[in-house]
């Protein structure tokens, strides 16, 4: 969890990952920080996330970018 | 048949109650019927590109759908020869799929440009093709290779009824400018089965005038004064070209989102809400924000099914490793999705037509936007250091950054051709001749000053009543909450001023709308 609280707020600094429940439906995070966060996570994580996944609730809060990387590294 | 014809009229006062009044089991049928009506009233040959269409992705569909149920169903001693075997079969299928419609596109929209330029540079002939390019062609098919890539990745299941797929390929509200709407989101709509309903009765009519508004009163009046300067431009100095531009900009945005307007509200009367195509684009701060509020379905699918695909494929990803390796800082990080980046504006660009005009203006956004994100981190720090903070002159000052630089692309686009934009945009900062902005020059441009004034009224209303939505007031929700007399007040006063001003006092001639040629 640490290591992704570190993609994300380098990747969008000054957005509150903790507390926000509604990332991408409420705009906060935009298409290009999405595939901007899935690089560094593919990258750190050693794991493969495919265009499938680009789905709303998997980015729309922390815990289900963290419940995507436990799937995929399952 | 255009959306301000007689006849269109004549159309939806027809549709609204039969549609109604069918038996709730036959409505679709209703709307299948009206929409290829509405089409063939346009143009008979013109159908054929719609048959097309919606059987080689209805079929392109169907043969995914069968594909994604035999993945499922595999034995568990199957699943991995037999998921790659199902895999290359899906990648074979959806190849072919979008080949077809690309390739149609292709030859109908881009060939002839190809030709052109194939014979400019090996000296012979290469003829090209006399093709009729069908209204709406980008739109629906747009729409419907979303549906294939949505089955691909297994989205949703198949529609398994050629006909029911049928309406969603050519539901008529929207097939000539769209929005380029979602299958999911739209064909539960279509196939429902409704009673009247008198909020969406009035909120239709409602929506739909307000399109008419822009449309007639606004666009139809201002586009024969940017008409005409882009017709003789070299008779005008830079300052009269800045007022056909800002013209042009105003009758564009008019134009197409009066259409949507028209479009929408016409859907909403028979109760299908479709998807949003603009949120006020003349707030945006930068030039993606513009993009993310102008024509939003393009944008949105271009997103969905180019810039995600291409950003997370194997060559991007690649490119990835070795930026981020290479290239210190954020830049080598988004270096691979800048680039997927550039290359969603350059189609955005290039969606509009076969033109040197069109690429250049992809070339423009892309590199405008690209070099901003690349370029971010240091615009933050700039930002630091002159405490430029959130406050409402900076704000302001990034609106009319964003508008200025929009400005400067519709040189591009409007001009006949490239260079002809290009030596404008010249003359417009090096040959200004200010003094034509008062000495009769304008009165010169085929509309009265009349009609300037009705112009600046209607445009000093659409932004009022944009700056109020910005701010999250619902005008028509509040208009509801009156009593019905106002109610209709409000329907019935609009009603008289776009006939008197959109149709009585212009001579008036039933109108195209410039995204029906797309």
């Amino acid at each position: 969890m640490d290591q992704l609280m570190k993609i994300l707020s380098e990747c969008c600094p000054g957005v509150d990952f903790e507390q926000e429940q509604n990332l991408v439906d409420d705009g906060i995070i935009t298409s290009l920080d999405i595939v901007t966060i899935v690089s560094e996570i593919m990258e750190v994580f050693d794991i493969e996330i495919s265009v499938d996944d680009l789905m709303p609730e998997h980015f729309n809060s922390t815990q289900a970018m963290f419940r995507l990387i436990e799937e995929k590294r399952a | 048949m255009s959306f301000t014809s007689p006849a269109f009229f004549l159309f939806v006062l027809v549709l609204v109650p039969v549609y109604y009044l069918a038996p709730k089991r036959s409505q679709w049928i209703i709307l299948l019927i009206a929409s290829y009506a509405f089409y063939l009233f346009g143009s008979v040959k013109a159908v054929f590109y719609l048959v097309f269409t919606t059987i080689t992705t209805y079929t392109a569909g169907l043969l995914l759908d069968r594909l994604n149920r035999r993945r499922a169903h595999l034995a568990p001693e199957e699943k991995t020869l037999g998921a790659k075997r199902i895999k290359r079969q899906k990648k074979a299928v959806i190849v072919c799929a979008l080949l077809m419609s690309f390739g149609l596109l292709y030859l109908v929209k881009y060939w002839n440009f190809t030709a052109e330029l194939l014979s400019g540079i090996t000296g012979a002939a290469v003829p090209g093709l006399n093709l009729l390019v069908p209204l709406g062609l980008s739109f629906y098919l747009f729409q419907s290779v979303g549906y294939v890539i949505d089955i691909y990745r297994g989205k949703y299941e198949a529609q398994a009824s050629l006909p029911r797929f049928a309406l969603f390929v050519s539901f008529f509200p929207q097939i000539i400018q769209g929005p380029i709407s979602r299958y999911d989101q739209l064909a539960p709509q279509l196939l429902a089965r409704r009673s009247v309903n008198w909020d969406h009765l009035k909120y239709g009519i409602q929506l739909a005038m307000w399109g008419y508004f822009k449309k007639l009163i606004i666009a139809e009046r201002i586009g024969v004064a940017a008409n005409t300067v882009f017709a003789d431009n070299s008779a005008y100095g830079g300052a009269v070209l800045a007022v056909g531009v800002l013209a042009y900009c105003i009758q564009l945005y008019c134009d197409f989102s009066g259409g949507i307007d028209i479009t929408r509200g016409v859907a909403q009367m028979l109760g299908i809400n479709l998807i949003e195509n603009f949120r006020r684009p003349i707030f945006s701060q930068s030039l993606t924000e513009f993009w993310r509020r102008w024509h939003i379905s393009l944008g949105g699918w271009l997103r969905d099914y180019l810039f995600f695909s291409l950003s997370l494929s194997k060559p991007f990803a690649r490119l990835g490793k070795w930026a981020r390796k290479h290239i210190p800082g954020k830049a080598g990080k988004i270096l691979a999705t800048s680039l997927a980046t550039f290359i969603v504006y350059f189609v955005i660009g290039v969606w509009h037509g076969a033109n040197w005009r069109y690429i250049a203006f992809g070339f423009y956004n892309g590199l405008i936007i690209t070099a901003s994100l690349l370029l971010e981190d240091r615009f933050i720090r700039l930002r630091q250091i002159f405490r430029m903070s959130d406050h409402p002159g900076w704000r302001l000052f990034r609106m009319g950054r964003t508008a200025l630089l929009v400005f400067i692309g519709r040189y591009i686009t409007r001009a006949p051709r490239l260079l002809v934009g290009v030596d404008m945009l010249w003359r417009t900062v090096f040959d200004c001749r200010i003094s034509q902005l008062w000495d009769g020059s304008l009165l010169t441009l085929g509309i009265t000053g009349f009609d300037y004034g009705v112009v600046l009224s209607g445009v000093a209303v659409l932004l009022l009543a944009e700056y109020q939505q910005e701010k999250g007031v619902a005008i028509r929700d509040t208009l509801a909450r009156k009593n019905p007399l106002l109610q209709w007040l409000a329907i019935a006063i609009p009603m008289a001023v776009i006939l008197l001003f959109g149709i009585v006092i212009r001579s008036y001639v039933p109108a195209q709308f410039i995204y029906a040629q797309y």
